[in-house]
Parts: structure tokens; C-alpha cells; sequence
């Protein structure tokens, strides 16, 4: 038994344990409130929703402290060292739950329930622990005085001292171990009145290492849930010297943009790589050799080894960064299914011009996938002249076709493309669909004249394509239409890059 | 041989000039910030003349046909005589690669030229222009209505020009970027009389403007616009505003490096209002152009001619003789005057140069006065990516408003592939701010590093990273580059009298003779020549 000294000082541990107690879960109110207005935005509404919620949940608390009858003191100690857990870990929670979880939201009010929950039970607790120990009026004046002051303390030194010197994770564990720290004190120095005091002592450390551990490393925590904060998080960027390669990933789908245009979505990619590939490979019959210009991504090459007829692709993308990365890096290889490293698959790094200037194959299937005619360079891609030459590396029942940019968007360029596979000796079939992340789409099939049959089955694992959904690409509505004659792409006249330009440029004005 | 016979016998050759200031050049030679050096007819030629004594040619190997010089003219004789199976025949050059001004070079990312760079779409009257056009594969069919089919490769490429002017790059040379009504008015008005012109006939029934030159009309109406200067012809029409005089200078000078109120109203006018040529795929104002310019259409004309080109031969002298002619030259390679005697000879060199071969005071007498040569200035820049201006983005032919050159043409602008490592720009600039002779000497005089500072500082104005970017830059003096179509050289007599054939035996053919100096010019100038020889056999 402590004499009235002891028990004298064991109320002043008690109280200072209230102010810390009531210090720490403001923080992490604060920290909760923080992070909603950085991750969601609208501090107000964060703020304001947040405080209720704390609030609220302290009442209920409050109200459950009504079923602890017993061994108060444990309870006491034990619901301490929970506070420090649950609110020492609570940033880090929040930040790698916002991009992962199916909603932030209700994680963020459970978080904040439970922290106030917690907090809710531990005053009263304090209160009937010390209420034959002091008078009641004196009790529950010193009990509000220290959870006012620590309130104070609290909203002070969160803006101008934590957040700007510690940051969020490091400010919540920071605090979590003084919680941790104080349920462990009071452990120690209450070691005579707690029973099992071995276990929860045991617990209570393995929280402090924890915490330690986390605050040590918080920089490495901090950058990888942070860049995962971002919607569209960079995961991978280079500039070549062909282009900015630029791949971003959420939890919905990963992108590539070369030059800041959107190349695909692994969300909807499947629906452009089906409606470019398939109609012409179904159209050129048991194609055996496969050309593929452009593409360095592998999703075409992966549609096209779907047909067991392939015995060859030849791939030429003007890149080798792009071909390695679609090559080597596994997440992007996913996508592509290895395609790239299939062995029936031949990866050239060269200019298409070039090439297919050198070039002596014949090929039965050749899907054209090059960056849209945004400028000069690559409106030399799109000319009479480009086509001719391919005319020459197509056997005479094969079948081409083209990624046309958007007939929605740019009517004049896609049909533009269309005239100029007609110039160059072509006949064509033109053709559109729906990609969410592009809009409405548009390709163009070129053929020579022969007896060309557009596929009526697709015999292959498909996500997208039908003979009822080629039926329905066929069909343009009038806004798709160029409606007016639209010149020939020439090496002479760069129309395209012209009407692109043009179209394009009013297009993203709006 | 000593240094005074030297001189009075090549003095006025096109190549001694530079030979000479070339070793008193290098001598000179202050440390350059970008390499390079000036390039052109080797200096060796020129030091073995001055430097030693020969002995005259004691054997002189027989030929049907000897041409001395190897540009446009004399290689289209050649081809003429070895289509019409006259095969016995040499064709004679000092340079190591035949050309003349169509002489070309290159380097790892291009071709590029050191002379004439493009010709126009041709027109369609001109039947052997055109069959040559076919065999070197230009032309690439005919269709329905006749019309040649040109390869897509060779037509120049969207973006052809652009102009920098009030600050900004604006498509095409025809200044209108900034210009108010009444500027603009003036190249409205300007355009109608070119249209008209385009379209007269004169009274004898013949096109007021042709090609060649001399298929033209000699209507007097005509011939009265080549006594005075094109400045004077615009000043009566009222055309002068500072935008339509630097218009029309920049394109005198341009093709015939001569400003326009030195140059001949016929011959500007000629410049505009003779480009008739109809196309399946290109229109008259269209151009065909190569990496190495011309030098692509050279290298079509001489490939009848393997074996019968003599490069490193300096011709000395060409003398009648009881067999025909007698011809001596330098063999750089091996130190010798050696001698041919031919039936014919075609001198396919300016005439000063001819009439020094042919000792002929009267022919060069005839030529003082009449006959003036301009140099030229041509650089050849390869360059890393530039820092552009705003406006129209990097063409084929980049002009600057107001300045003295004619701005650059991009060498690599034909090239299909998407990234260029480095691009290889060939700066034009005709040395028309003195008389020729002056211009000819300050020339001479003057070292890489000023030549390279006077590209540097013009171009700075529109890539102001110029210096950064450059990485080399060549330089190619033309001592003579071209006969000055002033007033009364197209419809004057000097030419047609210097034009006669001398006996049955001597021929002239080189584009001074026909008036102005176009690639079609030459091509005639060579063919006729070779048809007064095959009449005769």
C-alpha cells in the first residue's frame, strides 16, 4: 500500500497522463483533418465534418465507459497504449489507403471514430479511477483544466511546430509513442495495482519499436505513399531523343503518353488494339507474316499472336527505349503479355520511312500505328509517297490499316488519310470506334484492289470486337463526315498537318 | 614558265584568283572559334603552274570531240554526242568532281550543295529538258492528259519558305506579314503585269517570255524593257515601297546575282513571267530539289560519260589547227602539259575564260564592259538543333528580311526520316555590294573567320543560338559565279556575235552566252552545241 503521499503523487501522474492524453488526440484530429484537405480538398468541409466526427465519437466513448466496472486502471493503461496505436499509425494508414482503398472516406471516419472513441472512454475512466481520491468539485475542475490545456497546447504547436518540422506521419507517430510512452510509465509506476501488467508492458513495447521503426523510416514511407497520393501517380519518365516518355498509374489503370499525348489506358487499350488489329487480320485471311510500324508498346503484337496463322511480326518502332521498357519492365510487360519477347516476333528499332525504303518483304497484314500528324515530321508518315512504298511490302490479298486520329474530333484529317491511301492506289474501308480515353476513334484498312471480305467471325480471345460491332464501326454519323472535298496528303503540301492542326487546336480551345 | 606569262595567261580564269590569295590566305589563318575551312578549286593546280615550268605538250592524242568544262553545259554536250554515238570524245575539268555551279559536297548527315540548289517545274515545251527529266527518273510517268508525273522524293517538301520579317517567320517569300493595304496593293498590282506577261505573245507570234532566253520574242515592245534596269520599269509603274523593292531585289539577286536596279527589266521580269510548266502533281511555282542540289542532276548527265571525263585538267590553250583543234592542258596528277587534237572542241567555260585560252584580245575586248561576272559567298553550316522564332517553323528556303544574303536552304530538308541528328544549312550570299571586281578582290582577301562571323551575325538574328549550335562551317568562294544580266546583254549583240562558232571547229556553250544562268540554259547551251557538231558529221 502507497501512503497519502504516494497517493498524492499518483493523482498528479494521473493528471498529467489527461493532458497528454487530451494533447495527442486533438493531434490526431488535426492530422486526420490535415490529410482530408490535402488528399479530398474543401478544407472546410473536412475540417468541420472531422471535428463532429471526433466529437461525437467522444461522446460515445463517454457513453461506454459506463460498461468498464472493474480493474479501471488497467483499462485505463490498456486503452492508452490502443490510443497510441491506432493514432500514432493513423497518417501513414490514410496515406497508403487513399489510393488503394475502394473509398477513403470511410476508412478516414473510422479512423476518427475510433480515435475519439477511445479518447471518449479514458476521461471518465480517469475521473471514477481518482474520484475517492479527491473531492468531486476539485476532481473534475483539475480533470477539464488539463484537457483544455492540452487542447490548446495541441491546435498551437501542430501548425507551428510539427507540421512544418515533422510533417504529418512523423508528427502522428511522434505522438503516438508519447501515448505509448505514458500508458508504459503508468505500468511501471502503478506496477503493484495492475494485474498482468507483464503482458500489457509486453504489448506496450512492441507498439514503441513499431512506432520507432516507422518514424526512422518515415522518409521512405512518406515518398512512397505520397507519390501514390497522386491521381495520376509518374511511375516511369525519360526523354530520348526521339521523344518525353512518360508512363503514370493509378489504381484504375496505367497510361502512356509520348510527348504529352495519351498513347493508351490499360483500362480501354483492349478496345483500340481489337478494333485496330482484328478487322484487318480477319480480313487478310491465315496471314502468315505481320508488319507492324509503330506499336512499340507490344499491345498490337500481342492481338496479333493470338492468330495461329502468325509466323512471323516484324516490328519497326523508331525508338529502342520505348521497345525496351515494353521489352523489360514487367508491369508494362503485363499488359503486353510478353509479346515482345515472343519469339516470332522481330523488333526493329528504325525510322519507318527508312525502312520501309529498304525494305524487300512482302507481308500479308500491316497495322500502321504512328503518333498523330501533329507536325511536319511525322506528317511525312501519312503521304502518297509513305503509302506507295508500302504498297510494295504487301503481298496482293494483304491488308493494311492505319490509327487515323479521331473522325469525331478531326473529320477533315481522317478522311484526309482516307484520299490518301485512295491516291496512292488503295481501295479502303474506313471505319470508327468508342476508346474512353481517346473519344471516338478512327482507323482505315487500305487493300489493293482485289476481292476483299470483311471478317464475318473473330475467332480469337476478345474483349471487344463482334461481326455486330464491325457492322456498327462501319456506320459514320454526319459529324464524322468532312462534309466538303479534303486535298491529298503529299510529301508537296503537308495538308494533313494543316487540318490536323486546325481541328485539333479548335477541339482542345474549347 | 614565269610568273608574268602566268598571269597574262590565267588571269582572268575563274580559278587562279583564288589559288593565289589561297596561299597568301593561309598563311593568315587567325584561330577560328567553329571549325572549318574555305573550300573549292584546289590550290595545287594553281601552285604547279606558278611554281614550275613545262615543257609544251610534245604529243597530242587524237579525239572527235574535246569539251573544256565540266558544268551543265559542257556535260550536256557530252551526253548529246554519246546518246547520238559520237563516243570519242573527253570531257576536260581543273576540279576534282565535275559540276561547275552545281558542284556539290557532303558529310555524314548530308548531301549538301556549294551552287546551284533547285530547278523549277519545268516547261512542258522544252521535249529534251524533259526526256533527260525522264531518264534521270525525276520524271516518273505521264498522265492522261499528258501531263509529267514528278517523283514525290524530288518535288520540294511542305514547308518550302518562309520569310522572317517584322519579328515573325510568315510562309512564303512574297512579304504580307505586317504589310498595310496599300503595301499590299503594290504586290497585287505587280503580280497582274507578271501575269500579263506571262500570257503575251509578241508580234512574231512568240512567247513575250521563254525558255531558253532565246526562244522569246523579239516583238521591240519587248526588247525596249532590256534598256533599262527593273527598278526603273517598277518606278514607272509606280511600284515603290520599301516591301515590293526588297521583293523584287531579293529575287534578282537571288537568281541572277544582281541587284534590281542593276539588272535588266527583261531579265527580272524573265525571272517571274517564264514559269510555265504544268504537272500532274506539282504546280509552275513548284521546285525540284536534292540534298546535293543540282549536283543530283549532274551526277544524271555524266552517266553516259564513264571514262570520258578528265577531272585535275587545266586547260591552257586552244588553237585551231590544219586537223581541227589543238588543245593543250595541265594534268595536275601528273605535273604535265599534255595536248589534244580534236575535230571539235566545245568551249563550255565563261568567256573570259575562253578568250584567254584562245589568246583572242578582241574576244576579250568585247567582253569589257559587257560582260560582268559576280562573285558569290556560299557557306555550308551543319548545326544541332536551333532556337526558332515564332511563326512559320523551319522550311526549305529561310530568308530574312533586309538582310544582304539570301538567307539558307536546309540540305537535309528532303530526308523522310523523323529526327535528324544534325542538319546541314547552305547560306547563299551574291557579293553585290561593289562592283564585281572590288567585291572579287575583298573576297579573296579575306579569311575563314570573317566569312564565318558575317554567316554568324546575320543568322543570329533569327536563331540567336547560332553560335552554340553550329559545328562546323565550310565556305565557297565563286570568283565568277555568274554573268550579271544587265541592260542590253539578253537583246544586245556582244552575245550572239561571241555565240559564233569559230570555223567549223569551235563551239561556245555556257550559260553567260544565253543570258541568264538557269539550269535550262545550261542544258541547251550543251545540246546545241553538240547538234552544230553532229550537222556536221
Amino acid at each position: 500500500m502507497k501512503n497519502t503521499a504516494g497517493r498524492h503523487s499518483a493523482q498528479w501522474v494521473l493528471l498529467v497522463a489527461v493532458f497528454i492524453i487530451a494533447t495527442c488526440g486533438l493531434i490526431y484530429e488535426l492530422v486526420a483533418g490535415t490529410l482530408a484537405s490535402y488528399l479530398l480538398g474543401d478544407s472546410v468541409t473536412q475540417f468541420s465534418i472531422i471535428i463532429g466526427v471526433y466529437l461525437f465519437s467522444m461522446g460515445i466513448g463517454s457513453y461506454l465507459s459506463r460498461f468498464f466496472k472493474d480493474h479501471l486502471l488497467e483499462w485505463f493503461i490498456r486503452i492508452e497504449l490502443l490510443v497510441g496505436l491506432v493514432g500514432g499509425f493513423s497518417a501513414i494508414l490514410l496515406f497508403l489507403v487513399f489510393p488503394l482503398a475502394f473509398s477513403f472516406q470511410p476508412v478516414l471516419y473510422a479512423l476518427v471514430g475510433v480515435t475519439g472513441i477511445l479518447v471518449g472512454i479514458e476521461i471518465p475512466l480517469l475521473l471514477r479511477i481518482l474520484k475517492d481520491k479527491v473531492e468531486f468539485a476539485e476532481l473534475v475542475s483539475r480533470v477539464f483544466t488539463y484537457d483544455y490545456i492540452g487542447a490548446l497546447l495541441a491546435s498551437l504547436i501542430f501548425p507551428l511546430i510539427f507540421v512544418p518540422y515533422l510533417g504529418l506521419i512523423r508528427t502522428s507517430l511522434f505522438f503516438g509513442l508519447l501515448n505509448v510512452g505514458v500508458g508504459l510509465y503508468l505500468c511501471r509506476y502503478f506496477a503493484g495495482e495492475v494485474r498482468g501488467v507483464r503482458a500489457i508492458r509486453f504489448g506496450g513495447v512492441l507498439i514503441l519499436i513499431a512506432e520507432v521503426a516507422a518514424f526512422i523510416f518515415s522518409e521512405q514511407i512518406m515518398s512512397f505513399s505520397e507519390t501514390l497520393a497522386y491521381n495520376d501517380h509518374v511511375v516511369y519518365s525519360t526523354s530520348t531523343p526521339y521523344q518525353r516518355i512518360v508512363i503514370t498509374k493509378n489504381r484504375h489503370d496505367l497510361r502512356l503518353y509520348l510527348n504529352n499525348n495519351l498513347q493508351f489506358s490499360s483500362a480501354d487499350e483492349y478496345r483500340y488494339h481489337e478494333a485496330l488489329v482484328h478487322p484487318a487480320m480477319g480480313a487478310s485471311g491465315l496471314a502468315r507474316n505481320v508488319l507492324i510500324l509503330g506499336g512499340g508498346d507490344g499491345l498490337a503484337a500481342r492481338e496479333i499472336l493470338k492468330y495461329k496463322s502468325v509466323r512471323n511480326i516484324q516490328l519497326v518502332d523508331l525508338d529502342p527505349v520505348m521497345t525496351k521498357l515494353f521489352t523489360e519492365q514487367d508491369i508494362l510487360a503485363e499488359i503486353n503479355r510478353h509479346s515482345l519477347k515472343d519469339p516470332r516476333v522481330t523488333v526493329t528499332n528504325a525510322d519507318a520511312f527508312i525502312w520501309l525504303k529498304e525494305n524487300k518483304k512482302q507481308f500479308d497484314c500491316v497495322i500502321i500505328d504512328f503518333p498523330d500528324p501533329s507536325g511536319f515530321a511525322v506528317g511525312k508518315l501519312y503521304t502518297t509517297a509513305f503509302y506507295r512504298l508500302l504498297q510494295t511490302a504487301m503481298t496482293r490479298n494483304a491488308v493494311a490499316v492505319v490509327q487515323s486520329t479521331s473522325p469525331y474530333v478531326a473529320p477533315k484529317s481522317f478522311w484526309c488519310v482516307n484520299e490518301t491511301l485512295k491516291a496512292s492506289g488503295f481501295q479502303t474501308i474506313p471505319y470508327h470506334n468508342y476508346v474512353p480515353s481517346f473519344g471516338e476513334w478512327g482507323y482505315i484498312m487500305a487493300y489493293k484492289p482485289n476481292d476483299f471480305h470483311l471478317p464475318v467471325t473473330f475467332p480469337i480471345e476478345k474483349k471487344y470486337i463482334s461481326e455486330a460491332v464491325m457492322e456498327q464501326m462501319l456506320q459514320f454519323p454526319d459529324d464524322m463526315l468532312a462534309h466538303g472535298p479534303v486535298e491529298v496528303n503529299k510529301l508537296n503540301n503537308q495538308a494533313l498537318v494543316n487540318y490536323f492542326e486546325k481541328e485539333w487546336g479548335k477541339y482542345l480551345e474549347q | 614558265m614565269k610568273r608574268g606569262e602566268f598571269i597574262r595567261l590565267t588571269a582572268g580564269m575563274a580559278v587562279v584568283a583564288p589559288l593565289v590569295n589561297a596561299c597568301d590566305g593561309q598563311k593568315r589563318n587567325a584561330a577560328k572559334t567553329i571549325p572549318g575551312k574555305i573550300v573549292g578549286a584546289s590550290a595545287a593546280a594553281g601552285h604547279l603552274l606558278r611554281d614550275h615550268a613545262f615543257n609544251p605538250p610534245s604529243e597530242f592524242e587524237t579525239k572527235e570531240v574535246v569539251i573544256i568544262g565540266a558544268g551543265v553545259s559542257g556535260l550536256s554536250a557530252a551526253r548529246h554526242l554519246v546518246q547520238q554515238g559520237i563516243e570519242d570524245i573527253v570531257v576536260l575539268d581543273l576540279e576534282a568532281h565535275p559540276g561547275g555551279n552545281a558542284a556539290s559536297g557532303g558529310n555524314a548527315f548530308s548531301k549538301y550543295p556549294w551552287g546551284a540548289h533547285y530547278v523549277p517545274v519545268p516547261n512542258n515545251n522544252l521535249t529534251d529538258y524533259l526526256a533527260f527529266l525522264e531518264d534521270a527518273k525525276v520524271i516518273t510517268g505521264y498522265d492522261q492528259a499528258g501531263l509529267p508525273v514528278y517523283d514525290e522524293f524530288f518535288l520540294c517538301h511542305d514547308p518550302e519558305e518562309r520569310l522572317y520579317i517584322n519579328g515573325h517567320w510568315q510562309e512564303g517569300l512574297v512579304p504580307n506579314f505586317g504589310l498595310n493595304a496599300v503595301q499590299l496593293a503594290e504586290f497585287k498590282t505587280f503580280f497582274k503585269f507578271i501575269n500579263h506577261f506571262k500570257n503575251l505573245k509578241g508580234a512574231d507570234g512568240l512567247d513575250a517570255f521563254s525558255i531558253p532566253v532565246d526562244t522569246s520574242s523579239r516583238d521591240e515592245s519587248l526588247r525596249a524593257l532590256d534598256r533599262v534596269t527593273m527598278k526603273e520599269w517598277m518606278d514607272n509603274q509606280n511600284l515603290s515601297s520599301e516591301y515590293i523593292r526588297w521583293y523584287v531585289d531579293y529575287c534578282t539577286r537571288d537568281d541572277f546575282g544582281t541587284p534590281f536596279d542593276q539588272v535588266s527589266a527583261w531579265a527580272g521580269i524573265h525571272y517571274f513571267a517564264s514559269r510555265k510548266g504544268k504537272a500532274a502533281n506539282a504546280q509552275h511555282n513548284d521546285v525540284l530539289t536534292w540534298e546535293n542540289g543540282n549536283g543530283f542532276l549532274i551526277d544524271e548527265l555524266r552517266k553516259l560519260l564513264d571514262g570520258k571525263i578528265n577531272t585535275g585538267a587545266l586547260a591552257t590553250s586552244v588553237k585551231t589547227s590544219a586537223n581541227g583543234v589543238k588543245i593543250s592542258y595541265l594534268d595536275v596528277a601528273s605535273r604535265q602539259l599534255k595536248g589534244l587534237e580534236a575535230k571539235h572542241c566545245i568551249m563550255a567555260v565563261p568567256q573570259f575564260v575562253a578568250a584567254r585560252l584562245l589568246s583572242d584580245t578582241g574576244r576579250g575586248k568585247a567582253l569589257a564592259g559587257h560582260f560582268h561576272y559576280v562573285p558569290w559567298m556560299v557557306a555550308n553550316l551543319t548545326v544541332k538543333e536551333l532556337h526558332e522564332r515564332s511563326g512559320q517553323p523551319a522550311s526549305w528556303d529561310n530568308v530574312i528580311y533586309g538582310s544582304p544574303s539570301l538567307g539558307y536552304v536546309d540540305a537535309t530538308h528532303q530526308q523522310v526520316q523523323q529526327r535528324k541528328e544534325r542538319r546541314n544549312l547552305t547560306y547563299y550570299l551574291p557579293l553585290t555590294h561593289a562592283s564585281p571586281e572590288v567585291a572579287r578582290r575583298e573576297a579573296y582577301r579575306a579569311e575563314h573567320a570573317f566569312w564565318a562571323e558575317k554567316v554568324l551575325s546575320d543568322l543570329q538574328r533569327v536563331h540567336p543560338d547560332i553560335r552554340e549550335q553550329t559545328e562546323r562551317i565550310d565556305i565557297m568562294l565563286w570568283g565568277h559565279a555568274m554573268a550579271q544580266p544587265r541592260p542590253g546583254m539578253v537583246h544586245g549583240d556582244v552575245r550572239k556575235t561571241l555565240a559564233n562558232s569559230i570555223g567549223n571547229a569551235i563551239h561556245f556553250a555556257h550559260t553567260d552566252l544565253a543570258g541568264v544562268s538557269i539550269f535550262e540554259e545550261g542544258f541547251y547551251q550543251g545540246l546545241n552545241a553538240a547538234k552544230k557538231i553532229l550537222q556536221q558529221s
